[in-house]
Protein backbone atom coordinates (compact mmCIF):
# COMPACT_ATOMS: atom_id res chain seq x y z
CA UNK A 1 0.00 0.00 0.00
CA UNK A 2 1.08 3.56 -0.63
CA UNK A 3 2.54 4.80 2.69
CA UNK A 4 1.51 8.40 2.14
CA UNK A 5 -2.12 7.53 1.59
CA UNK A 6 -1.92 5.89 4.97
CA UNK A 7 -0.68 9.01 6.73
CA UNK A 8 -2.65 11.64 4.87
CA UNK A 9 -6.06 10.00 5.01
CA UNK A 10 -7.23 10.90 8.51
CA UNK A 11 -9.79 8.10 8.66
CA UNK A 12 -7.37 5.33 7.68
CA UNK A 13 -4.79 6.68 10.13
CA UNK A 14 -7.32 6.79 12.97
CA UNK A 15 -8.42 3.21 12.30
CA UNK A 16 -4.77 2.12 12.31
CA UNK A 17 -3.98 3.93 15.57
CA UNK A 18 -7.04 2.33 17.14
CA UNK A 19 -5.80 -1.14 16.07
CA UNK A 20 -2.39 -0.54 17.64
CA UNK A 21 -4.00 0.71 20.86
CA UNK A 22 -6.07 -2.49 20.93
CA UNK A 23 -2.88 -4.52 20.43
CA UNK A 24 -1.26 -2.65 23.33
CA UNK A 25 -4.24 -2.97 25.66
CA UNK A 26 -5.46 -6.50 24.96
CA UNK A 27 -2.76 -8.53 26.80
CA UNK A 28 -3.14 -6.22 29.78
CA UNK A 29 -6.93 -6.18 30.20
CA UNK A 30 -7.40 -9.84 29.29
CA UNK A 31 -6.04 -10.93 32.69
CA UNK A 32 -8.91 -9.19 34.54
CA UNK A 33 -11.84 -11.45 33.55
CA UNK A 34 -9.71 -14.54 34.18
CA UNK A 35 -9.05 -13.43 37.75
CA UNK A 36 -12.76 -14.01 38.52
CA UNK A 37 -12.96 -17.38 36.76
CA UNK A 38 -13.93 -20.68 38.43
CA UNK A 39 -11.61 -22.66 36.11
CA UNK A 40 -8.46 -24.09 37.62
CA UNK A 41 -6.25 -23.03 34.70
CA UNK A 42 -5.88 -19.86 32.63
CA UNK A 43 -8.53 -20.85 30.06
CA UNK A 44 -10.23 -18.51 27.63
CA UNK A 45 -13.14 -17.83 27.70
CA UNK A 46 -13.42 -18.01 31.51
CA UNK A 47 -16.35 -19.82 33.15
CA UNK A 48 -18.40 -18.83 36.18
CA UNK A 49 -17.62 -16.18 38.76
CA UNK A 50 -15.61 -16.57 41.94
CA UNK A 51 -13.36 -14.65 44.27
CA UNK A 52 -11.46 -17.74 45.38
CA UNK A 53 -8.25 -16.70 43.57
CA UNK A 54 -8.21 -13.42 45.43
CA UNK A 55 -8.70 -15.38 48.64
CA UNK A 56 -5.82 -17.61 47.58
CA UNK A 57 -3.49 -14.58 47.39
CA UNK A 58 -4.18 -13.90 51.06
CA UNK A 59 -4.03 -17.57 52.02
CA UNK A 60 -0.55 -17.92 50.55
CA UNK A 61 1.54 -15.90 52.93
CA UNK A 62 4.51 -15.67 50.55
CA UNK A 63 2.68 -13.17 48.32
CA UNK A 64 2.03 -10.74 51.18
CA UNK A 65 5.65 -11.07 52.33
CA UNK A 66 6.98 -10.51 48.82
CA UNK A 67 4.65 -7.52 48.35
CA UNK A 68 6.00 -6.00 51.56
CA UNK A 69 9.63 -6.60 50.51
CA UNK A 70 9.03 -5.04 47.10
CA UNK A 71 7.35 -2.01 48.71
CA UNK A 72 10.20 -1.48 51.22
CA UNK A 73 12.87 -1.82 48.51
CA UNK A 74 10.96 0.54 46.18
CA UNK A 75 10.52 3.22 48.85
CA UNK A 76 14.12 2.96 50.05
CA UNK A 77 15.69 3.11 46.59
CA UNK A 78 13.38 5.93 45.45
CA UNK A 79 14.26 8.02 48.51
CA UNK A 80 18.01 7.58 47.95
CA UNK A 81 17.72 8.14 44.19
CA UNK A 82 15.72 11.34 44.85
CA UNK A 83 18.45 12.88 47.01
CA UNK A 84 21.32 11.86 44.71
CA UNK A 85 19.30 12.69 41.58
CA UNK A 86 18.40 16.22 42.73
CA UNK A 87 22.00 16.93 43.74
CA UNK A 88 23.45 15.91 40.39
CA UNK A 89 20.60 17.61 38.48
CA UNK A 90 21.54 20.91 40.17
CA UNK A 91 25.17 20.34 39.17
CA UNK A 92 24.19 19.77 35.53
CA UNK A 93 21.68 22.61 35.41
CA UNK A 94 23.67 25.32 37.17
CA UNK A 95 27.32 24.59 36.30
CA UNK A 96 29.28 24.56 33.04
CA UNK A 97 32.31 22.31 33.26
CA UNK A 98 34.49 20.31 30.84
CA UNK A 99 33.11 16.85 30.08
CA UNK A 100 29.60 17.84 31.19
CA UNK A 101 27.81 16.21 28.23
CA UNK A 102 29.85 13.00 28.50
CA UNK A 103 29.25 12.71 32.22
CA UNK A 104 25.51 13.18 31.74
CA UNK A 105 25.56 10.42 29.11
CA UNK A 106 27.47 8.15 31.53
CA UNK A 107 24.94 8.84 34.28
CA UNK A 108 22.19 7.70 31.88
CA UNK A 109 23.83 4.34 31.04
CA UNK A 110 21.73 2.24 33.47
CA UNK A 111 18.76 2.95 31.13
CA UNK A 112 20.21 0.82 28.31
CA UNK A 113 22.81 -1.31 30.10
CA UNK A 114 21.83 -5.01 29.75
CA UNK A 115 19.95 -5.80 32.97
CA UNK A 116 21.05 -9.44 32.90
CA UNK A 117 24.72 -8.37 32.98
CA UNK A 118 24.14 -5.83 35.73
CA UNK A 119 22.27 -8.40 37.83
CA UNK A 120 24.97 -11.06 37.53
CA UNK A 121 27.74 -8.53 38.20
CA UNK A 122 25.86 -7.21 41.23
CA UNK A 123 25.57 -10.75 42.61
CA UNK A 124 29.34 -11.20 42.16
CA UNK A 125 30.03 -8.07 44.15
CA UNK A 126 27.45 -8.55 46.90
CA UNK A 127 28.08 -12.24 47.53
CA UNK A 128 31.48 -11.90 49.30
CA UNK A 129 30.04 -9.01 51.35
CA UNK A 130 27.24 -11.29 52.57
CA UNK A 131 24.66 -8.95 51.05
CA UNK A 132 22.94 -11.44 48.73
CA UNK A 133 19.27 -11.82 49.64
CA UNK A 134 19.41 -8.56 51.61
CA UNK A 135 17.21 -5.48 51.40
CA UNK A 136 20.36 -3.31 51.22
CA UNK A 137 21.73 -5.17 48.20
CA UNK A 138 18.46 -4.99 46.28
CA UNK A 139 17.97 -1.33 47.21
CA UNK A 140 21.46 -0.51 45.89
CA UNK A 141 20.73 -2.25 42.57
CA UNK A 142 17.34 -0.56 42.21
CA UNK A 143 18.78 2.86 43.09
CA UNK A 144 21.25 2.48 40.21
CA UNK A 145 18.39 1.56 37.87
CA UNK A 146 16.00 4.39 38.78
CA UNK A 147 18.57 7.14 39.35
CA UNK A 148 18.59 8.17 35.63
CA UNK A 149 14.79 8.60 35.61
CA UNK A 150 14.93 10.92 38.63
CA UNK A 151 17.90 12.82 37.21
CA UNK A 152 16.07 13.32 33.90
CA UNK A 153 12.86 14.57 35.53
CA UNK A 154 14.69 16.87 37.94
CA UNK A 155 16.86 18.27 35.15
CA UNK A 156 13.86 18.95 32.89
CA UNK A 157 12.06 20.73 35.75
CA UNK A 158 15.15 22.76 36.75
CA UNK A 159 15.64 24.04 33.21
CA UNK A 160 12.12 25.45 33.31
CA UNK A 161 12.75 27.46 36.47
CA UNK A 162 13.56 31.04 35.59
CA UNK A 163 17.14 31.96 36.53
CA UNK A 164 15.94 35.41 37.60
CA UNK A 165 14.21 33.75 40.56
CA UNK A 166 17.66 32.88 41.92
CA UNK A 167 18.83 36.42 41.52
CA UNK A 168 15.70 37.77 43.16
CA UNK A 169 16.20 35.45 46.15
CA UNK A 170 19.89 36.42 46.47
CA UNK A 171 19.06 40.12 46.18
CA UNK A 172 16.51 39.76 48.93
CA UNK A 173 19.25 38.34 51.15
CA UNK A 174 18.72 34.59 50.93
CA UNK A 175 21.79 32.37 50.92
CA UNK A 176 22.25 29.36 48.64
CA UNK A 177 20.56 26.89 50.98
CA UNK A 178 17.64 29.21 51.75
CA UNK A 179 17.16 29.82 48.03
CA UNK A 180 17.10 26.06 47.40
CA UNK A 181 14.83 25.31 50.36
CA UNK A 182 12.24 28.09 49.87
CA UNK A 183 12.35 28.88 46.13
CA UNK A 184 13.71 25.99 44.08
CA UNK A 185 12.40 22.97 46.00
CA UNK A 186 8.73 24.08 46.03
CA UNK A 187 8.94 24.64 42.26
CA UNK A 188 10.53 21.21 41.76
CA UNK A 189 7.99 19.39 43.91
CA UNK A 190 5.28 18.40 41.37
CA UNK A 191 7.85 17.17 38.84
CA UNK A 192 9.74 15.24 41.50
CA UNK A 193 6.58 13.66 42.93
CA UNK A 194 5.67 12.43 39.46
CA UNK A 195 9.22 11.18 38.88
CA UNK A 196 9.23 9.45 42.26
CA UNK A 197 5.91 7.71 41.56
CA UNK A 198 7.32 6.47 38.27
CA UNK A 199 10.53 5.31 39.99
CA UNK A 200 8.50 3.45 42.65
CA UNK A 201 6.70 1.52 39.91
CA UNK A 202 9.94 0.71 38.04
CA UNK A 203 11.54 -0.64 41.21
CA UNK A 204 8.41 -2.51 42.27
CA UNK A 205 8.19 -4.29 38.88
CA UNK A 206 11.93 -4.92 38.40
CA UNK A 207 12.66 -8.55 37.53
CA UNK A 208 15.92 -9.31 35.72
CA UNK A 209 18.45 -7.69 38.06
CA UNK A 210 16.56 -8.79 41.18
CA UNK A 211 16.51 -12.40 39.93
CA UNK A 212 20.21 -12.74 40.84
CA UNK A 213 19.85 -11.09 44.24
CA UNK A 214 16.78 -12.78 45.76
CA UNK A 215 16.38 -16.24 47.20
CA UNK A 216 14.68 -18.19 49.95
CA UNK A 217 14.08 -15.76 52.79
CA UNK A 218 13.91 -12.63 50.63
CA UNK A 219 11.69 -12.61 47.54
CA UNK A 220 10.20 -9.70 45.62
CA UNK A 221 6.68 -9.84 44.20
CA UNK A 222 7.55 -10.18 40.47
CA UNK A 223 9.92 -13.07 41.28
CA UNK A 224 7.33 -14.71 43.54
CA UNK A 225 4.72 -14.40 40.76
CA UNK A 226 7.14 -15.89 38.25
CA UNK A 227 8.00 -18.82 40.53
CA UNK A 228 4.31 -19.48 41.15
CA UNK A 229 3.54 -19.41 37.41
CA UNK A 230 6.34 -21.94 36.85
CA UNK A 231 4.56 -24.66 38.79
CA UNK A 232 0.93 -23.65 38.50
CA UNK A 233 -0.85 -21.57 35.88
CA UNK A 234 -4.06 -21.16 37.88
CA UNK A 235 -5.88 -17.80 37.95
CA UNK A 236 -4.14 -16.72 41.19
CA UNK A 237 -1.57 -15.01 38.95
CA UNK A 238 -4.39 -13.23 37.09
CA UNK A 239 -5.84 -12.11 40.44
CA UNK A 240 -2.51 -10.61 41.59
CA UNK A 241 -2.12 -8.99 38.19
CA UNK A 242 -5.56 -7.40 38.62
CA UNK A 243 -4.55 -6.00 42.01
CA UNK A 244 -1.33 -4.63 40.48
CA UNK A 245 -3.28 -3.08 37.59
CA UNK A 246 -5.46 -1.18 40.08
CA UNK A 247 -2.33 0.13 41.88
CA UNK A 248 -0.70 1.08 38.55
CA UNK A 249 -3.84 2.92 37.42
CA UNK A 250 -3.80 4.96 40.63
CA UNK A 251 -0.12 5.80 40.05
CA UNK A 252 -0.84 6.88 36.47
CA UNK A 253 -3.68 9.11 37.69
CA UNK A 254 -1.37 10.70 40.29
CA UNK A 255 1.34 11.47 37.72
CA UNK A 256 -1.22 12.69 35.19
CA UNK A 257 -2.76 15.06 37.76
CA UNK A 258 0.63 16.38 38.89
CA UNK A 259 2.47 17.11 35.65
CA UNK A 260 1.09 14.90 32.89
CA UNK A 261 2.45 11.45 32.15
CA UNK A 262 4.14 12.61 28.96
CA UNK A 263 6.63 14.72 30.89
CA UNK A 264 8.11 11.54 32.30
CA UNK A 265 9.46 10.50 28.94
CA UNK A 266 10.34 13.59 26.94
CA UNK B 1 19.39 44.11 35.47
CA UNK B 2 20.04 46.04 38.66
CA UNK B 3 19.42 42.85 40.59
CA UNK B 4 22.07 41.03 38.57
CA UNK B 5 24.58 43.86 39.03
CA UNK B 6 23.85 43.96 42.75
CA UNK B 7 24.44 40.21 42.95
CA UNK B 8 27.81 40.47 41.19
CA UNK B 9 29.13 43.40 43.26
CA UNK B 10 27.91 41.56 46.33
CA UNK B 11 30.01 38.52 45.49
CA UNK B 12 33.06 40.58 44.60
CA UNK B 13 32.87 42.35 47.93
CA UNK B 14 32.43 39.12 49.83
CA UNK B 15 35.44 37.23 48.51
CA UNK B 16 38.38 37.54 46.16
CA UNK B 17 37.79 36.14 42.66
CA UNK B 18 39.97 33.04 42.99
CA UNK B 19 38.29 31.96 46.21
CA UNK B 20 34.83 32.25 44.66
CA UNK B 21 35.90 29.86 41.88
CA UNK B 22 37.33 27.44 44.39
CA UNK B 23 34.10 27.48 46.38
CA UNK B 24 32.11 26.83 43.21
CA UNK B 25 34.39 23.93 42.29
CA UNK B 26 33.98 22.44 45.75
CA UNK B 27 30.19 22.78 45.49
CA UNK B 28 30.21 21.12 42.07
CA UNK B 29 32.28 18.18 43.32
CA UNK B 30 30.11 17.81 46.42
CA UNK B 31 26.97 17.76 44.25
CA UNK B 32 28.31 15.13 41.84
CA UNK B 33 30.16 12.91 44.35
CA UNK B 34 27.14 10.88 45.58
CA UNK B 35 26.05 10.04 42.01
CA UNK B 36 29.61 9.11 41.04
CA UNK B 37 29.87 6.92 44.14
CA UNK B 38 26.51 5.26 43.40
CA UNK B 39 27.42 4.37 39.82
CA UNK B 40 31.00 3.51 40.79
CA UNK B 41 29.89 1.03 43.45
CA UNK B 42 26.68 -0.13 41.79
CA UNK B 43 27.68 -0.35 38.12
CA UNK B 44 31.37 0.16 37.28
CA UNK B 45 32.93 -1.93 40.06
CA UNK B 46 30.66 -4.98 39.62
CA UNK B 47 31.15 -4.76 35.85
CA UNK B 48 34.95 -4.74 36.23
CA UNK B 49 34.73 -7.75 38.56
CA UNK B 50 32.79 -9.62 35.90
CA UNK B 51 35.25 -8.54 33.21
CA UNK B 52 38.04 -9.99 35.37
CA UNK B 53 36.22 -13.29 35.87
CA UNK B 54 35.69 -13.66 32.12
CA UNK B 55 39.50 -14.11 31.82
CA UNK B 56 39.80 -16.64 34.66
CA UNK B 57 40.08 -20.38 34.09
CA UNK B 58 38.04 -21.15 37.19
CA UNK B 59 35.78 -19.29 39.57
CA UNK B 60 36.27 -19.04 42.46
CA UNK B 61 40.00 -19.69 43.03
CA UNK B 62 41.52 -19.11 39.56
CA UNK B 63 44.84 -20.73 38.68
CA UNK B 64 45.53 -18.91 35.41
CA UNK B 65 44.34 -16.15 33.11
CA UNK B 66 42.99 -17.29 29.76
CA UNK B 67 41.15 -16.28 26.60
CA UNK B 68 39.53 -19.73 26.42
CA UNK B 69 36.16 -18.44 27.69
CA UNK B 70 36.00 -15.93 24.85
CA UNK B 71 36.96 -18.49 22.23
CA UNK B 72 34.17 -20.71 23.61
CA UNK B 73 31.67 -17.83 23.66
CA UNK B 74 32.54 -16.72 20.13
CA UNK B 75 33.26 -19.97 18.26
CA UNK B 76 31.41 -22.82 19.98
CA UNK B 77 28.46 -23.63 17.63
CA UNK B 78 26.05 -23.71 20.58
CA UNK B 79 26.86 -20.17 21.72
CA UNK B 80 27.30 -18.92 18.16
CA UNK B 81 23.78 -20.02 17.23
CA UNK B 82 22.33 -18.33 20.32
CA UNK B 83 24.25 -15.10 19.65
CA UNK B 84 23.07 -15.03 16.04
CA UNK B 85 19.48 -15.78 17.08
CA UNK B 86 19.55 -12.99 19.68
CA UNK B 87 20.86 -10.35 17.29
CA UNK B 88 18.56 -11.54 14.49
CA UNK B 89 15.63 -11.28 16.89
CA UNK B 90 16.71 -7.77 17.92
CA UNK B 91 16.85 -6.70 14.25
CA UNK B 92 13.41 -8.17 13.48
CA UNK B 93 11.89 -6.61 16.61
CA UNK B 94 13.50 -3.21 15.91
CA UNK B 95 12.32 -3.09 12.28
CA UNK B 96 8.80 -4.30 13.12
CA UNK B 97 8.47 -1.86 16.01
CA UNK B 98 9.66 1.07 13.87
CA UNK B 99 7.20 0.33 11.04
CA UNK B 100 4.26 -0.24 13.41
CA UNK B 101 5.05 2.83 15.55
CA UNK B 102 5.66 5.44 12.86
CA UNK B 103 1.99 6.11 11.95
CA UNK B 104 1.05 6.30 15.66
CA UNK B 105 3.83 8.83 16.27
CA UNK B 106 2.65 10.72 13.20
CA UNK B 107 -0.87 10.86 14.58
CA UNK B 108 0.38 12.08 17.98
CA UNK B 109 2.64 14.73 16.49
CA UNK B 110 0.46 16.11 13.72
CA UNK B 111 -3.21 15.32 14.22
CA UNK B 112 -5.63 17.94 15.56
CA UNK B 113 -7.91 15.25 16.97
CA UNK B 114 -9.43 15.85 20.39
CA UNK B 115 -8.61 12.24 21.25
CA UNK B 116 -4.90 12.96 20.95
CA UNK B 117 -4.17 13.20 24.66
CA UNK B 118 -6.12 10.04 25.40
CA UNK B 119 -4.23 8.17 22.67
CA UNK B 120 -0.99 9.44 24.17
CA UNK B 121 -1.98 8.10 27.60
CA UNK B 122 -3.00 4.77 26.10
CA UNK B 123 0.36 4.43 24.36
CA UNK B 124 2.57 5.13 27.37
CA UNK B 125 0.50 3.61 30.19
CA UNK B 126 1.61 0.04 29.31
CA UNK B 127 5.15 1.10 30.29
CA UNK B 128 3.97 1.25 33.88
CA UNK B 129 2.34 -2.19 33.88
CA UNK B 130 4.42 -5.04 35.30
CA UNK B 131 6.20 -7.02 32.58
CA UNK B 132 5.08 -10.23 34.31
CA UNK B 133 1.43 -9.13 34.01
CA UNK B 134 1.86 -8.32 30.31
CA UNK B 135 3.60 -11.61 29.58
CA UNK B 136 0.90 -13.56 31.46
CA UNK B 137 -1.56 -11.70 29.22
CA UNK B 138 0.21 -13.02 26.12
CA UNK B 139 0.14 -16.51 27.61
CA UNK B 140 -3.65 -16.18 27.88
CA UNK B 141 -3.89 -15.01 24.26
CA UNK B 142 -1.43 -17.44 22.65
CA UNK B 143 -1.75 -20.50 24.93
CA UNK B 144 -3.26 -23.84 23.91
CA UNK B 145 -6.41 -22.93 25.86
CA UNK B 146 -6.04 -19.28 24.96
CA UNK B 147 -8.02 -16.63 23.13
CA UNK B 148 -6.73 -17.28 19.61
CA UNK B 149 -7.10 -21.05 19.80
CA UNK B 150 -10.60 -20.65 21.31
CA UNK B 151 -11.57 -18.38 18.41
CA UNK B 152 -10.09 -20.69 15.77
CA UNK B 153 -11.82 -23.70 17.31
CA UNK B 154 -15.10 -21.75 17.54
CA UNK B 155 -14.90 -20.97 13.83
CA UNK B 156 -14.20 -24.64 13.15
CA UNK B 157 -10.84 -23.83 11.54
CA UNK B 158 -8.78 -26.12 13.75
CA UNK B 159 -9.58 -29.40 15.48
CA UNK B 160 -6.67 -29.36 17.90
CA UNK B 161 -4.97 -26.26 19.30
CA UNK B 162 -2.14 -24.64 17.34
CA UNK B 163 1.13 -24.40 19.25
CA UNK B 164 1.58 -20.62 19.16
CA UNK B 165 3.83 -20.28 22.19
CA UNK B 166 7.35 -21.70 22.50
CA UNK B 167 8.37 -20.16 19.20
CA UNK B 168 10.69 -17.43 17.97
CA UNK B 169 7.71 -15.47 16.67
CA UNK B 170 5.74 -15.55 19.92
CA UNK B 171 8.75 -13.95 21.63
CA UNK B 172 8.95 -11.36 18.82
CA UNK B 173 5.27 -10.47 19.32
CA UNK B 174 5.77 -10.11 23.08
CA UNK B 175 8.86 -7.94 22.64
CA UNK B 176 7.23 -5.70 20.01
CA UNK B 177 4.31 -5.20 22.39
CA UNK B 178 6.62 -4.10 25.20
CA UNK B 179 8.77 -1.82 23.05
CA UNK B 180 6.23 0.05 20.86
CA UNK B 181 5.78 2.85 23.45
CA UNK B 182 9.54 3.62 23.47
CA UNK B 183 9.63 3.84 19.67
CA UNK B 184 6.45 5.96 19.40
CA UNK B 185 7.83 8.44 21.95
CA UNK B 186 11.20 8.76 20.18
CA UNK B 187 9.65 9.34 16.76
CA UNK B 188 6.84 11.62 17.99
CA UNK B 189 9.33 13.88 19.81
CA UNK B 190 11.27 14.47 16.58
CA UNK B 191 8.18 14.74 14.34
CA UNK B 192 6.66 17.30 16.70
CA UNK B 193 9.68 19.59 16.26
CA UNK B 194 9.47 19.70 12.44
CA UNK B 195 8.12 23.03 11.23
CA UNK B 196 4.87 22.30 9.28
CA UNK B 197 5.95 25.05 6.87
CA UNK B 198 8.40 22.63 5.20
CA UNK B 199 5.67 20.23 4.13
CA UNK B 200 3.40 23.12 3.13
CA UNK B 201 6.14 24.71 1.05
CA UNK B 202 6.79 21.41 -0.73
CA UNK B 203 3.06 20.99 -1.40
CA UNK B 204 2.77 24.52 -2.78
CA UNK B 205 5.76 23.84 -5.04
CA UNK B 206 3.87 20.88 -6.48
CA UNK B 207 5.20 17.87 -4.56
CA UNK B 208 2.72 15.01 -4.41
CA UNK B 209 1.84 13.79 -0.90
CA UNK B 210 3.94 10.68 -1.57
CA UNK B 211 6.96 12.69 -2.71
CA UNK B 212 6.45 15.15 0.13
CA UNK B 213 6.57 12.32 2.65
CA UNK B 214 9.52 10.46 1.13
CA UNK B 215 11.63 13.56 0.39
CA UNK B 216 10.73 15.90 3.26
CA UNK B 217 9.10 14.31 6.32
CA UNK B 218 10.81 10.91 6.38
CA UNK B 219 14.40 12.29 6.12
CA UNK B 220 13.62 14.91 8.76
CA UNK B 221 12.33 12.27 11.17
CA UNK B 222 15.17 9.76 10.66
CA UNK B 223 16.79 10.92 13.90
CA UNK B 224 13.72 9.83 15.89
CA UNK B 225 13.66 6.44 14.20
CA UNK B 226 17.39 6.05 14.94
CA UNK B 227 17.22 6.93 18.64
CA UNK B 228 14.12 4.76 19.10
CA UNK B 229 15.83 1.88 17.30
CA UNK B 230 18.87 2.09 19.58
CA UNK B 231 16.68 1.82 22.68
CA UNK B 232 14.59 -1.02 21.24
CA UNK B 233 17.65 -2.93 20.00
CA UNK B 234 19.52 -2.65 23.31
CA UNK B 235 16.46 -3.69 25.34
CA UNK B 236 15.78 -6.66 23.03
CA UNK B 237 19.29 -8.17 23.07
CA UNK B 238 19.27 -8.04 26.88
CA UNK B 239 15.68 -9.27 27.38
CA UNK B 240 15.12 -12.21 29.72
CA UNK B 241 11.50 -12.39 30.91
CA UNK B 242 9.73 -12.50 27.53
CA UNK B 243 11.98 -15.17 25.92
CA UNK B 244 11.70 -17.34 29.04
CA UNK B 245 7.96 -17.02 29.61
CA UNK B 246 6.77 -17.08 25.99
CA UNK B 247 9.56 -19.31 24.65
CA UNK B 248 9.15 -21.75 27.55
CA UNK B 249 12.61 -23.27 27.13
CA UNK B 250 12.42 -23.50 23.34
CA UNK B 251 13.84 -20.06 22.48
CA UNK B 252 17.37 -19.68 23.86
CA UNK B 253 18.72 -16.13 23.70
CA UNK B 254 21.86 -14.61 25.23
CA UNK B 255 20.22 -13.42 28.45
CA UNK B 256 18.71 -16.85 29.10
CA UNK B 257 22.05 -18.54 28.37
CA UNK B 258 23.99 -16.20 30.65
CA UNK B 259 21.61 -16.95 33.50
CA UNK B 260 21.80 -20.67 32.79
CA UNK B 261 25.63 -20.71 32.65
CA UNK B 262 25.96 -18.83 35.90
CA UNK B 263 23.10 -19.99 38.07
CA UNK B 264 22.26 -23.49 36.78
CA UNK B 265 25.67 -24.73 35.55
CA UNK B 266 27.66 -22.52 37.97
CA UNK B 267 30.20 -21.85 35.20
CA UNK B 268 30.78 -18.16 35.91
CA UNK B 269 33.83 -17.59 33.63
CA UNK B 270 32.00 -18.77 30.47
CA UNK B 271 28.83 -16.95 31.53
CA UNK B 272 30.87 -13.79 32.11
CA UNK B 273 32.47 -14.05 28.65
CA UNK B 274 29.01 -14.44 27.04
CA UNK B 275 27.84 -11.43 29.09
CA UNK B 276 30.78 -9.41 27.73
CA UNK B 277 29.80 -10.39 24.17
CA UNK B 278 26.30 -9.10 24.87
CA UNK B 279 27.62 -5.87 26.40
CA UNK B 280 30.01 -5.38 23.46
CA UNK B 281 27.10 -5.81 21.02
CA UNK B 282 25.16 -3.11 22.87
CA UNK B 283 28.22 -0.85 22.90
CA UNK B 284 28.81 -1.25 19.14
CA UNK B 285 25.22 -0.24 18.42
CA UNK B 286 25.67 2.84 20.63
CA UNK B 287 28.90 3.79 18.87
CA UNK B 288 27.25 3.41 15.45
CA UNK B 289 24.48 5.69 16.71
CA UNK B 290 27.10 8.23 17.83
CA UNK B 291 28.67 8.18 14.35
CA UNK B 292 25.24 8.56 12.78
CA UNK B 293 24.40 11.54 15.01
CA UNK B 294 27.66 13.29 14.10
CA UNK B 295 27.08 12.76 10.35
CA UNK B 296 23.44 13.74 10.66
CA UNK B 297 24.09 17.02 12.50
CA UNK B 298 26.84 17.95 10.03
CA UNK B 299 24.45 17.86 7.09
Amino acid sequence: MNPTHFLTSERVLKAYVFTILLFLALPIIIVVPLAFSTDVSLTFPPHGFSLRWFANILARREFAAAFLNSAIIAILSTAIALVIGIMSAIAFARFRFPGRETLLLLFMTPLIFPAIVLGAAMALMLSPLGLLRSVQGLALAHTVLIFPYILRTALATLFEIDASLHEAAYTLGANRWQTFRHVILPLLRPGLLAGATFALIISFDEFTVSMFLVGPGLMTLPLEMYNYSEFSLDPTIAAISTVLLVITSIAILIIEKLVGLGRQFS
Amino acid sequence: MTAAVAGITDEIERAPRARVDFARLATLIALLAPAAALLGIGLVWPFLMMLGISFQDKFPDPTALTFANYSTALTDPYFLRITLRTFAMALVVTATTAVLSYPVAWFLARSQSRWKHLVFLAVISPLMVSIIVRTIGWTIILGNEGLINAMLAGLGLVTEPLRLMQSFWSVVVGMVHILIPFMVLSIATVLGKIDPAYAEAAAVLGASPRRNFLKIMLPLSVQGIASGSVIVFCLTVGAYVTPVMLGRGQVAVLAVTIHEQMVVLVDWPTGAAVAMVLTAGTLIVLLLYGVFLRRHSRR
